[in-house]
């Protein structure tokens, strides 16, 4: 689903955010992405969205390199990538529904799907029922919810999530976490970037390690270190 | 389709309601611009309907009598043709048609004259080209034997005598509403411009979360190009009104000039107005929406 070849991104002549950096990631599993800050987890997440590319090697997703995408091919990459932020990004003059209905919205999904996904998707993530509240009037791990039914609601093939839990306290995380297990058990592929030692150490997924741009570990239901 | 339709609609009608100051002003900006610039056509046709006889190089015109005959017009002609060569490069008729035609411009602004204008009273006129060489001297002393010396000619008018004065006011009065015009234009696509990137950094979370679930970059710009579009649409529509209203004050202003000011032909027909106000409006739009289109297109990454 997800390989990397030989890449290395900088962003200056001092400040290299990956180098030389190769893996594989297969169809279905679940990857956590760790190291301290300014390891190149986020560069990682980024270069997946083509939200950046590389200077040197490659980047495929679902089969195509995405270095040398035309960018008017972009976007139909995106569609089959879910993003998950730290700090949600929610359009909060938007309510609940609206904010899961835009990510349909903007590709161009019937009316009649989007009203029949969007309540079908918040059940899933245990917002049924909020569906009229707006942004402010959620709680931090119910505005997490928002984001990952945001980012599940087209059904991607990839989720990459960028310390989904960083701004939740422990129980709420945990329940994100539950949420995004269930979402990688239907068959997306799941790529998170986390420092929550807590959170690696009890799914036991595998483990990628960073350390200043370059793969220091890569390990089986590993832990964090 | 139908939810994409309802969707940049509903943007477009978003934005335009969020930065009503900025959309204003560029609104009234984009209308004055174009009122100078349909009032310049205007203006312009008004001296180009001035200028119309002496097109082709005419530079003398002799008008006949309506009453004078077969007999005393071929004279006329004979002595025209014993120039040709030496004075006269060429000369035309203009027929009663030719001439009625000529005095619908020229009076456009009289209707009362040219009520009284018909078939059996309007003079026909012959237009006379003069050769390279000739000089204004020549063609004076010439008129003043054509205005004595011909059968029922009624006078004789030389391009000089209003072609230089209507040249330069032409010029003057087109340089001056050129470069009004001009400026202001750009003014207003300034401001669509700020309009338009404004509204993107209003909402350029909205943008960076479009993109990042896949929205196409035509998607996130259509609305923005949407509401440049009809700034400048309202613009022009604006201007339209205005300009009506000017013209119309105009023409009837010019009614009530006495005879023979010169002024009746500084007056546009309706159906040249149409066509400007139309044009004025299709400009707008133009302007604005690719205003807009550069901004939306500059400003995506936001």
């Amino acid at each position: 689903m997800i390989r990397l070849e030989n890449v290395t991104k900088s962003y200056s002549a001092e400040v290299v955010a990956l180098h030389d950096a190769s893996f594989e990631v297969a169809k279905g599993e679940f990857v956590f992405l760790v190291g301290p800050s300014g390891s190149g987890k986020s560069t990682m997440l980024r270069l997946l969205n083509r939200e950046e590319r590389p200077e040197r090697g490659a980047v495929w997703v679902a089969g195509r390199n995405i270095v040398d995408m035309p960018p008017g091919r972009v976007p139909h990459l995106r569609r089959n990538i879910g993003n998950v932020f730290q700090d949600y990004k929610l359009l909060t003059e938007k309510t609940v529904f609206e904010n899961v209905a835009f990510a349909q919205e903007v590709i161009g999904r019937p009316r009649h799907v989007i009203r029949q996904q969007v309540p079908a998707v918040l059940d899933l993530v245990g917002l049924a029922g909020k569906e009229d509240r707006f942004p402010n009037q959620l709680s931090g791990g119910e505005q997490q919810r928002v984001s990952v039914a945001r980012a599940f609601v087209n059904r991607p093939l990839i989720l990459l999530a960028d310390e989904p839990t960083g701004n939740l306290d422990p129980a709420t995380g945990e329940g994100i976490m539950r949420l995004l297990d269930r979402i990688n058990t239907t068959g997306t592929t799941v790529v998170m970037a986390t420092h929550d030692q807590r959170i690696v150490n009890t799914m036991r997924k595998r483990v990628i390690q960073l350390d200043r741009g370059v793969i220091v570990r890569d390990q089986a239901r590993g832990v964090y270190e | 389709m139908w939810s994409r339709l309802t969707y940049t609609l509903r943007e477009t009608w978003a934005s335009f309601q969020r930065n009503i100051t900025l959309t204003v002003a560029a609104i009234i900006t984009a209308a004055v611009s174009l009122l100078i610039f349909g009032l310049t056509l205007l203006i312009q046709e008004g001296f180009d309907n001035l200028l119309s006889r002496w097109e082709g190089g005419v530079e003398m015109i002799v008008f006949v009598q309506a009453q004078a005959t077969e007999e005393q017009r071929s004279v006329i002609e004979e002595a025209l043709a014993a120039q040709e060569g030496s004075i006269i490069a060429s000369w035309s008729y203009c027929d009663v048609a030719c001439s009625l035609e000529d005095a619908q411009r020229l009076f456009a602004g009289d209707p009362a004259t040219l009520e009284l204008l018909t078939e059996t009273n309007i003079p026909t006129q012959y237009r006379v080209v003069p050769t390279e060489g000739t000089d204004v001297l020549t063609l004076r002393a010439l008129r003043e034997a054509y205005q004595d010396g011909l059968p029922n000619v009624l006078s004789v008018t030389l391009a000089e005598d209003q072609l230089d004065l209507i040249s330069r006011l032409q010029g003057f009065v087109g340089l001056y509403t050129t470069g009004l015009w001009i400026s202001l234009m750009f003014a207003a696509t300034l401001l669509i411009w700020n309009t338009i990137r404004t509204a993107m950094f209003a909402r350029r979370r909205e943008i960076e979360v479009m993109k990042l679930v896949g929205a196409t970059d035509w998607f996130i710009r259509v609305p923005f190009m949407l509401e440049g579009l009809v700034q400048g649409i309202i613009g022009g529509a604006t201007a339209c009104g205005a300009l009506w209203f000017i013209n119309n004050r105009w023409t009837a202003g010019v009614a009530e000039f006495p005879e023979n000011s010169g002024f009746a032909a500084l007056v546009v027909s309706d159906g040249y107005l149409n066509w400007v106000m139309l044009g004025i409006i299709a400009f707008g739009a133009l302007v604005g929406m690719i205003g807009s289109g550069i901004a939306a297109s500059r400003f995506l990454d936001v």
